[in-house]
């Protein structure tokens, strides 16, 4: 039975061994999957080699690469929320103004009525994980589109957090909080980076190595499949929503860190950058799957990106462009990616 | 020539599987007309019949999918099971099944397909690690001990279908070796429904070594299949129903094919008294005299491997063949909704290569397609009448640069009197249909085209008797104003009533016609025997 397994070129070897696609051996890097598997490394290594050639004084230095570590922590953090949700088949799109709104109550409750910024934390963290409830109970018990609840819901998030400190900034609060995100180093790096690298690992052990990871991919790849599988798909989907609505919040907190005040408004390019990065990690690391490393590293190649064109003399409208502009390529590679196993699929099928 | 008997004598512990009068109806119609089944452990049975016999019923009773009517009893190794089996949770009474589309999720990998039951957690369980090693390693040893070689890290989607298959079957039975360390390590019973219709034939081979080792496990098989070949490869028992009764139970050794297809097709003469009243197909046939309208050679694609024939205006050309034969895809290739490899067609207006055909084009060059799904291709439910009856119309009802919504109901409720759509009022949605009006109005829209090709696939399917005769009757009188009519239906009754050729389609080629005149069982035997003999030569040639 040695005609069983399809050996076409892009194929796993036999032997996959454990499974981890860092290859050694000049074989397995010219394999066709790893090759996929490290484009965007590359070309994000690409674009660090140009960068610093065009502006070695600016751009390649340690400080600015620090500054960018702990400038995007907010967006690294933020697109850990998608990734469940969007391995379930989900979009939420609400996310963002999640974020921004918790990120006005925590000051709200700190500055405008004098809790403590411990108490003020806990209960914006509580009220992303209720406001992810309210939404997955939505999607799930009357069995709506996501997409036009979470874009809903987003609107009320935004417009809270405009009625709040009425429309104003909310400056000063409790410098604790800045000093645990953006003013301790580690490494030379600001803190709140760390944060974001601790909940990468978690969301990849959760995606990778988990049960509850496994049934979001399958709900993800056939709601029949996985109803077949004994699973409980509206839990899977409500669940997905909780931790979104928790990350999200978190990364609220942290904005309120990094700033030091907090300002309601519009968080549509927050949305968008982090969307780019979960599409753009989907071609990468695990192609195929909504991964965590993949995601994180997307935000950094995005922000690198943006960083080095600034610094080239670019305005701050390429920022809205360039997201725009990534987020379509990257959506478009992933179909191309789906695609073409697909059309192998379905040439074996036909031969 | 009861095989009851004989099972007597085999193991001595209770039967895996002993169901006695199941029965089930559907809005007056009996399917199932208490069955009885048992299935030994360690035992092949096989499960004949065509469609509409009651095959699929009895499995989806079975699965939980249907609830039987009172009366009926379920066993499993000894142990009554309350009915209905719980949905979804058929493997905690012992059964477990495969289905025709193998329920994978292709673009994850063979290990976490495999243990996918195993992620049914609750709690803190949910977050409890996966070591991905280790299950690699289990997998291994489960398809060494099947004697199947997968690679646990192999992506599902780029295996062959075979494999796909294997990969399923295992899954399967694996749940079963876990029902059996709750129950005192006996039991179960793996129920195969149609698994080899899509696989090529030299193929087969794995998934009856497979089977044979699954049995040899000892547990009960349950093998429903259209596949003469391999129910005698693999099974010792068949048992044939028809009309919703059992009409044979018989060992596989001691019949001969020819026995077995008369017991699948049966003679009913009470029906054939009443097709002769409606049916002009046996006496009138002759060579068709109308010009040639769609000339097509060498067509692949889909599972249409070399297709050449020629359709002539004023007849109803019928393709009779068993699922997965080819057939089913026809009609889509030569609509240009599928993509072709190969062959090419002669319109009237134009004629050119199957790959350059597309749908917008089929219908500019006056093709129409009555797809079998109507659900998924045919109408859209939530719409009214008028617009499934005029959507390839909607130009003739622009005035002024307004679409008129009352001139299309006004217009559509006149056609819904010209093909006796009830109820008589376009404004309702489709849903509010039954199956045969929604068909009629998805006939409708395509006639009003007036076509010079009509392709049907199993244009009658989910359709009361009643409407069938009309659209039986309709589409004469179409192919009588000279439309040519491709009818592609597994339902050989229907093909004997309307055609005036038969083709016979098996492994993907025409493997001859069926000279008049035609009966069901007639088409019956002769689709079976031409399946069996293609499968034959198919093995002869690659072995």
């Amino acid at each position: 039975m040695t005609t069983n397994v399809e050996t076409p070129e892009h194929s796993v070897p036999p032997s996959a061994g454990n499974g981890q696609r860092t290859s050694s051996g000049l074989a397995r890097i010219l394999n066709g999957r790893v090759a996929e598997a490290s484009l965007l490394p590359f070309a994000f290594l690409l674009v660090i080699v140009g960068f610093s050639v065009a502006r070695p004084a600016t751009f390649f230095q340690w400080s600015n690469f620090t500054s960018i570590f702990g400038l995007n922590s907010v967006e690294f953090i933020l697109v850990m929320a998608l990734l469940v949700p969007l391995t379930n088949g989900d979009l939420d799109l609400s996310v963002a103004e999640l974020s921004g709104m918790t990120s006005v109550l925590v000051g709200w409750l700190n500055v405008n009525h004098g809790w403590g910024i411990v108490p003020a934390i806990l209960a914006g963290l509580a009220v992303g994980v209720l406001c992810g409830a309210l939404t997955g109970f939505i999607v799930v018990w009357f069995d709506v589109n996501p997409f036009i609840v979470t874009l809903a819901m987003g609107s009320v998030y935004d417009g809270i957090a405009l009625w709040l400190p009425n429309q104003l900034t909310v400056a000063g609060i409790a410098p604790q909080l800045t000093q645990w995100t953006v003013l301790h180093h580690i490494l030379g790096i600001p803190l709140d980076f760390w944060y974001g690298i601790a909940l990468m690992l978690i969301m990849f052990y959760v995606l990778t190595f988990t049960p509850f990871g496994q049934r979001a991919l399958f709900v993800g790849q056939s709601r029949e499949v996985a109803r077949l599988s004994g699973f409980r798909v509206s839990s899977t989907r409500f669940w997905a929503f909780v931790v979104a609505g928790l990350i999200a919040a978190i990364s609220g907190v942290i904005n309120d860190g990094v700033l030091g005040s907090a300002t309601p408004g519009n968080q549509g390019t927050l949305l968008l950058s982090v969307y780019a990065a979960a599409f753009l990690g989907f071609t990468t690391i695990q192609p195929g799957r909504f991964n965590a490393i993949g995601a994180g590293l997307s935000v950094f190649f995005l922000a690198i990106a943006v960083n080095g064109m600034n610094l080239l003399g670019a305005q701050t409208y390429i920022q809205s462009l360039f997201y725009g502009v990534f987020l379509v390529l990257a959506v478009v590679a992933s179909r191309v990616i789906n695609r073409r196993r697909a059309a192998a699929a379905v040439a074996r099928g036909a031969g | 020539m009861s095989a009851k008997e004989q099972t007597a004598s085999g193991p001595a512990g209770p039967p895996a599987l002993l169901a006695s009068n199941l029965a089930k109806s559907f809005g007056g119609v009996r399917a199932l007309k208490g069955v009885d089944l048992v299935v030994d452990a360690g035992e092949v049975v096989a499960l004949l019949g065509e469609n509409g016999s009651g095959k699929s019923t009895l499995v989806k009773i079975l699965s939980g999918y249907h609830a039987p009517e009172p009366g009926g009893t379920l066993a499993m190794n000894g142990a009554t099971v309350p009915l209905p089996v719980p949905l979804g949770q058929a493997r905690t009474v012992g059964l477990s099944f495969v289905y025709q589309d193998l329920g994978l999720a292709p673009d994850l990998r063979v290990v976490e397909n495999l243990f996918v039951g195993h992620r049914v957690t609750r709690g803190a369980g949910s977050m409890s690690p996966i070591r991905w090693g280790a299950e690699r390693e289990r997998a291994r040893e489960i398809f060494a001990r099947y004697g199947v070689e997968l690679d646990p890290s192999a992506q599902v989607g780029r295996l062959r279908p075979t494999s796909q298959a294997l990969l399923a079957i295992v899954r399967a039975t694996e749940e079963l070796q876990e029902y059996r360390h709750g129950h005192e390590h006996s039991g179960g019973v793996l129920v195969l429904d149609e698994p080899t219709v899509f696989l090529p034939e030299h193929e087969k081979v794995f998934l009856f070594d497979l089977v044979r080792r699954v049995a040899g496990e000892g547990f009960g098989v349950l093998f429903v299949s259209h596949d003469m070949t391999a129910v005698r490869e693999i099974a010792r028992r068949a048992v044939v129903l028809r009309d919703g009764a059992e009409v044979g139970d018989v060992l596989v050794t001691e019949t001969s094919d020819a026995d077995l297809i008369e017991l699948v097709s049966g003679h009913r003469l009470d029906r054939a008294t009443i097709e002769q009243a409606t049916s002009y197909g046996s006496d009138t046939v002759t060579e068709p005299v109308g010009p040639v309208v769609l000339s097509v050679s060498g067509a692949r694609g889909g599972r249409v491997r070399d297709v050449s024939f020629e359709l002539h205006a004023g007849e109803i050309l019928g393709v009779a063949g068993l699922l997965g034969a080819g057939s089913e895809d026809l009609p889509y290739l030569l609509f240009g909704d599928m993509a072709s490899v190969g062959g090419s067609v002669r319109l009237p207006d134009w004629s050119g290569e199957i790959a350059e055909l597309t749908p917008s084009r089929a219908i500019a060059l006056g093709v129409a397609l009555v797809p079998a799904d109507r659900k998924q291709h045919g109408a859209v439910a939530e719409l009214p009448v008028a617009h499934n009856m005029l959507s390839l119309a909607l130009r003739n009802f622009v005035r002024n640069g307004f679409l008129r919504i009352d001139r299309m109901i006004g217009t559509a409720n006149q056609r819904t009197a010209t093909y006796d759509v009830r109820p008589r009022d376009a404004s309702l949605n489709m849903a509010a249909l039954s199956g045969g009006n929604q068909q009629k109005v998805v006939l409708a829209r395509w006639l009003e085209r007036d076509p010079g090709v009509l392709l049907l696939h199993e244009p009658t399917q989910g359709v009361d008797v009643a409407t069938r005769h009309q659209i039986y009757e309709l589409m004469r009188a179409r192919a009588a104003k000279g439309a040519a009519i491709l009818w592609v239906s597994t339902d050989f009754d229907e093909l004997a009533t309307v055609s005036q050729r038969i083709l016979l389609c098996a492994n993907g080629r025409i493997a001859g016609s069926i000279a008049p005149p035609y009966s069901r069982d007639r088409i019956t035997s002769e689709v079976y025997s031409a399946t069996a003999r293609g499968a034959a030569r198919e093995v002869s040639t690659v072995s």
